[in-house]
């Protein structure tokens, strides 16, 4: 059995914020759905199923809010669905939403992905709403420490990683972070939060919602004839490996090798590092730009800082990664993987405006969770497959 | 002496919420004992909402004032309210329908009594008397055709934006045999941990092997050193947020116990600045008092805690391992 | 009209596809009303106990979805530790759903349509123990309008039960006789728990209301518990049991979120749920996830069972409710009609939200003998 090809027609998203407080929640995620349905050409009754995927419902208070989102994504009457796989949640959204059409379960499917962080605390409830709370930097730090040991990277890397970020939300209306006089100094001598993460290596807190409405093959063929280009999905994959175990390493997980890996072989990648046009990696701390280039084999081992170092990252560089900003410059955690999904599929419809990277036709998206042990990553493509 | 094998705690926090037009509009309203729905084709909702339920199309902000007496269309009788209900006394809850309105409201009724209560009755809004904004501003409804208000006229409303909720839930987490058996040795001072027949792994305080996915009994138990080696560590400035305690800059840091089979996380290093921490230090554990060992912090999520046993980790003064190979030994 | 002759006469048995999915085995922990186990533990042991059934390891699974709640569980990131229970080492391709396991058995039945896998496990586990389901429930509500209420899941069902009884559509000794053949049902289930309670119709509804119209008797018990069911497409599902509960339909459906906007009487997405799983022509039992007794009356109707379908004959989530999992054990125990006592149609419904908001249906089908009868009738269970 052949699967249905699946299109990315539309896109939405919000702009980011520390704290929406003009919107309630059903309002933020209408924000962004409006928009995707919009972009599609569509109306909520265009839609066969919606998919929300969000982090820890206890970051707003809201216990398995897509009920009370049901009906302000026009989900009465249709199947209603709710992902979380931890921080990935937002490409595994995306994918699983792609899977009710590939499936051929659905021909149109609205999925959202969402995060009103301003409501509560997220230092809190990653805490467990304990007094301590390392916070997502106080895990991944350690990590970074040894990534940073072991490759041999000079220190400025992460912080050309924060200036590059920041200075490519310029580019993006939607960003949360728009830090016009952002330099490796202001990075540098920012505050060291969790040592060795400077306070402007780190991703800010943000109300943001992404959605995007997919359709089978002939909802693609039937936009890119009204010349709204579709962005095609290449391949999908999400991967997973336990937390704590003797053996494992989790500065490059293997569940994030055989993800990246899964997509490349349906995409027909062979060689990452030429074949992908454009990025956008889950990196909320940064570091993990050159730890992730080699974490899905787009750098050989302890390369991956240099390609940052050269320049080949950046928005004009040979490999862009982070074109829209990345999750260092909007991060409402359970959208932040949608972001990077959605964000992949704008570059190859052309669509990215002011951060578009010239000629992009195949796009890389990745979302990672928990401790760095969930993956999510789709291959998005100018043509179709 | 053996530990409690339950731990009670309670996850507490305000929630600040952020309105929007349409809520906001109604909860402002009410602080001048006024009650608004939203048209929606040819039906008033109240309370209002921002699109039509049935199709999520968004409304106009076309405000119908509605009630404030209404019929109760469904009622049930709450004897024994509970702290999260609003009222402290035996109450109803109720769906009314207010005068106006095409839908029905969830409330609660101030009636006395069962037997004062049936569907089709009469009921008005009580009004708290100084409105906050919340639908709580109607305290209750009470029987009759007439609000219960307070003295003197109702000022100007106010302009409602946000709306405070106070989450309160209290867990009570039942410990497993194996973190019983885990918890117990810990208060005599034995850290323990079960290695697993198929993989040769030892894990602490789980009771299964995480790779092989098969349980560990009692029979595989182990005594593990109590001394290590610092493999990684992170120094934290603490942030602000209800609860949190610490305010000054503090140590994380993971040790890899002798042996080289087991990893504890997030511990303290005792006796130094955060700034003398490395990787490689050799390290022993300092145990709690007997009196102070305490399970509370043992729970039946996540992979095993030594917290409330063990205080933190002394540098034994021995010469440091070489970081290298201990750097990705984290978690 | 029975459930025969609204089977017609015409229904053949259907040539089974290699794209057909069915379940060949499940397994469940029973109901208690504090397990000590661990989710991990609980989840291994089940997925350990489905998986030996028809003599699968771990490392023949190509997909896996859990269904689990944060707010139940009790922590943030619960469903973390719980990859550990499938064994995620070389790393697995699996997923999860904060709703329950009967959405994970969806996400799953999606995956294997498409044909590169053959094999999935789909499992549902909560503690309700842990918290009080009173304070907790209002959180699920509007978070506006109702959770600042406090409505709790008890006095939001006795709402509905109300308007169903004042529409007609039931009585209070109808639910009486709905609890009495539940409890009856569960006396001979081990995996229930409430078993050997009082079963009296005349008894129970002379025991006074707990939440008028609602008795205790109207209402779950508080349980822990966890589900796992293994789903296999293809010719490979009659290799590995003798009589496969294929999945003919699986549909779910979403409706209005306050309760207060919906009719509460009818379930409308039920309906259209049943519909389009390929409607209840033929179902001969149902096993209906409703907690509450009336709730019992509005899904039956909705769906549009006949008098003779057997509903509930485990016992039902009346005296067996461990959340998160509790619609998946409605599946589960659908497909065991077939797997193991030689049923013919049987259906499983799962349902979630304040009042039925949402509800999966799941239709299943085993494969009649060359004569056209089922292979064996077995009991009620």
């Amino acid at each position: 059995m052949t699967h249905e090809r699946v299109a990315v027609v539309g896109i939405g998203q919000t702009k980011h914020k520390k704290r929406r407080d003009d919107l309630s929640i059903a309002g933020l995620v209408r924000e962004a759905a409006q928009r995707a349905l919009d972009d599609a050409r569509m109306t909520w009754s265009d839609i066969d199923a919606v998919v929300i995927g969000k982090a820890p419902d206890i970051f707003e208070g809201v216990m398995k809010p897509e009920l009370y989102l049901s009906d302000a994504l026009g989900g009465a009457g249709k199947p209603v669905f709710r992902v979380h796989t931890a921080g990935s949640v937002g490409g595994s959204t995306a994918i699983v939403a792609s899977h009710l059409i590939s499936s051929r379960v659905h021909k149109r499917v609205l999925a959202v992905a969402w995060e009103k962080q301003s409501e509560g605390n997220a230092q809190f409830g990653l805490g467990g709403g304990k007094s301590g709370s390392i916070g997502a930097g106080g895990a991944f730090a350690p990590w970074i420490r040894a990534y940073i040991q072991k490759s041999g990277a000079p220190e400025h890397i992460g912080w050309q990683v924060a200036v590059k970020d920041r200075q490519n939300a310029l580019r993006n209306q939607y960003a949360h972070l728009q830090l016009k006089d952002i330099s490796i100094d202001k990075v540098r001598e920012s505050p060291m939060m969790w040592d060795p993460l400077h306070f402007l290596e780190s991703c800010p807190s943000s109300d943001g919602a992404g959605a995007i409405v997919l359709t089978d093959e002939a909802g693609g063929d039937a936009a890119a004839a009204d010349g709204r280009a579709p962005a095609w999905i290449l391949g999908t994959s999400m991967r997973s490996e336990p937390s704590s175990f003797n053996g494992r390493d989790p500065i490059r997980p293997q569940a994030g090798i055989d993800c990246a890996w899964d997509v490349y072989r349906q995409a027909g990648i062979t060689d990452p590092r030429r074949q992908i046009d454009v990025a956008e990696l889950y990196v909320p701390f940064s570091w993990y730009e050159p730890m992730w280039l080699e974490g899905h084999d787009i750098a050989p081992v302890g390369e991956g800082w240099k390609m940052v170092d050269r320049g080949e990252t950046a928005f004009d560089g040979d490999f862009p990664v982070n074109p829209s900003g990345g999750v260092l410059s909007s991060n409402p955690i359970g959208a932040s993987g949608m972001l990077r999904f959605l964000e992949a599929a704008l570059q190859v419809r052309g669509a990215a405006g002011e951060h578009q990277v010239d000629g992009a036709k195949v796009a890389l998206a990745q979302a990672y969770g928990a401790a760095a042990q969930y993956f999510a990553m789709w291959a998005v493509g100018a043509d179709k497959p | 002496m053996t530990v409690s094998t339950q731990t009670v705690s309670t996850i507490q926090f305000p929630y600040k919420r952020t309105l929007g037009p349409v809520m906001g509009r109604f909860f402002s309203e009410l602080t001048a004992r006024r009650i608004v729905g939203i048209r929606s084709g040819e039906r008033v909702i109240v309370p209002p909402m921002e699109y039509d339920p049935e199709t999520g199309n968004e409304l106009a902000h076309d405000f119908v004032e509605v009630g404030p007496a209404g019929t109760v269309r469904s009622w049930t009788w709450v004897a024994e309210p509970i702290e999260s209900h609003p009222l402290d006394r035996p109450f109803a809850f109720v769906l009314v329908r207010l005068d106006g309105a095409d839908t029905d409201l969830v409330h609660v009724l101030d009636a006395g009594s069962e037997d004062a209560v049936h569907t089709g009755m009469r009921v008005a809004p009580r009004w708290r008397d100084e409105p906050v904004g919340r639908i709580d501003d109607i305290v209750c409804f009470v029987p009759g055709e007439h609000a219960d208000s307070p003295e003197g006229e109702p000022g100007e409303a106010q302009d409602v934006t946000t709306m405070e909720y106070f989450s309160k839930i209290t867990y009570t987490d039942v410990l497993s045999p194996t973190l019983v058996r885990y918890a117990n040795n810990l208060r005599a001072g034995r850290l323990t941990g079960q290695r697993c027949p198929q993989c040769n792994r030892v894990f602490l305080g789980r009771g299964y092997c995480s790779v092989d996915a098969i349980l560990l009994g009692p029979e595989l138990d182990e005594v593990l050193p109590d001394r290590g080696v610092v493999s990684n560590y992170t120094i934290i400035t603490p942030t602000p947020y209800p609860g949190q305690k610490e305010t000054e800059p503090f140590a994380r840091a993971s040790v890899v116990l002798e042996g080289d089979e087991m990893v504890i996380a997030q511990q303290q290093i005792l006796d130094i600045p955060v700034s003398e921490i490395r990787v490689g230090m050799r390290v022993r554990a300092e145990w709690m008092p007997d009196a102070e060992r305490d399970a509370a912090e043992i729970t039946s999520k996540g992979w095993g805690t030594v917290a409330g046993f063990i205080k933190g980790w002394r540098h034994t003064g021995e010469p440091d391992e070489p970081a290298e190979q201990y750097m990705n030994r984290v978690f | 009209m029975t459930a025969r002759q609204n089977a017609g006469e015409t229904r053949e048995t259907a040539v089974r596809q290699d794209s057909d999915i069915a379940i060949v085995a499940t397994a469940q922990l029973p109901a208690v009303r504090r397990q000590e186990l661990t989710e991990t533990e609980m989840l291994l042991m089940v997925v350990d106990e489905a998986l030996d059934k028809v003599g699968l390891k771990r490392s023949d699974i190509g997909f896996s979805c859990q269904g689990s709640c944060d707010y139940i569980s009790g922590g943030t990131f619960s469903f973390v530790p719980n990859l550990d229970a499938m064994g995620a080492w070389p790393p697995i391709h699996e997923s999860h759903v904060e709703m329950d396991g009967a959405w994970a058995m969806y996400e799953a039945w999606v995956r294997l349509k498409h044909g590169d896998i053959d094999i999935a496990v789909a499992m549902g586990s909560g503690k309700s123990s842990t918290g009080d389901p009173a304070a907790m429930y209002p959180l699920e509500l509007d978070p506006y309008y109702l959770a600042p209420l406090g409505l709790d899941p008890v006095s939001l069902a006795a709402l509905q039960a109300r308007q169903l009884i004042e529409s007609g559509k039931t009585t209070e000794r109808e639910l009486a006789e709905i609890a009495a053949r539940s409890r009856r049902d569960a006396a001979g289930n081990p995996n229930q728990q409430v078993r050997g309670a009082e079963q009296d119709v005349d008894k129970l509804l002379a025991e006074g209301y707990l939440r008028n119209p609602l008795r205790k008797s109207d209402l779950p018990p508080i349980s822990d518990g966890a589900c796992a069911v293994v789903l296999v497409r293809g010719p490979r599902a009659a290799e590995l049991t003798e009589r496969p509960a294929w999945i003919t339909g699986l549909d779910h459906r979403s409706e209005v979120h306050n309760p207060a906007l919906r009719d509460l009487t009818d379930s409308a997405s039920t309906r259209i749920a049943g519909q389009r799983a390929g409607g209840v022509a033929g179902v001969e039992v149902a096993e209906l996830m409703a907690p509450f007794t009336a709730q019992e009356v509005i899904l039956r109707q909705s769906l549009g069972l006949a008098e003779d379908v057997v509903i509930n004959p485990s016992g039902g989530a009346l005296t067996g409710n461990p959340l998160m999992a509790t619609g998946l054990v409605r599946i589960a125990a659908a497909a065991d009609q077939i797997l193991i006592n030689g049923r013919s149609r049987t259906l499983g419904h799962a349902t979630s939200g304040p009042a039925l908001q949402q509800n999966l249906v799941c239709v299943l089908e085993g494969d009649t003998g060359a004569e056209g009868d089922p292979a064996a009738k077995g009991d009620n269970r």
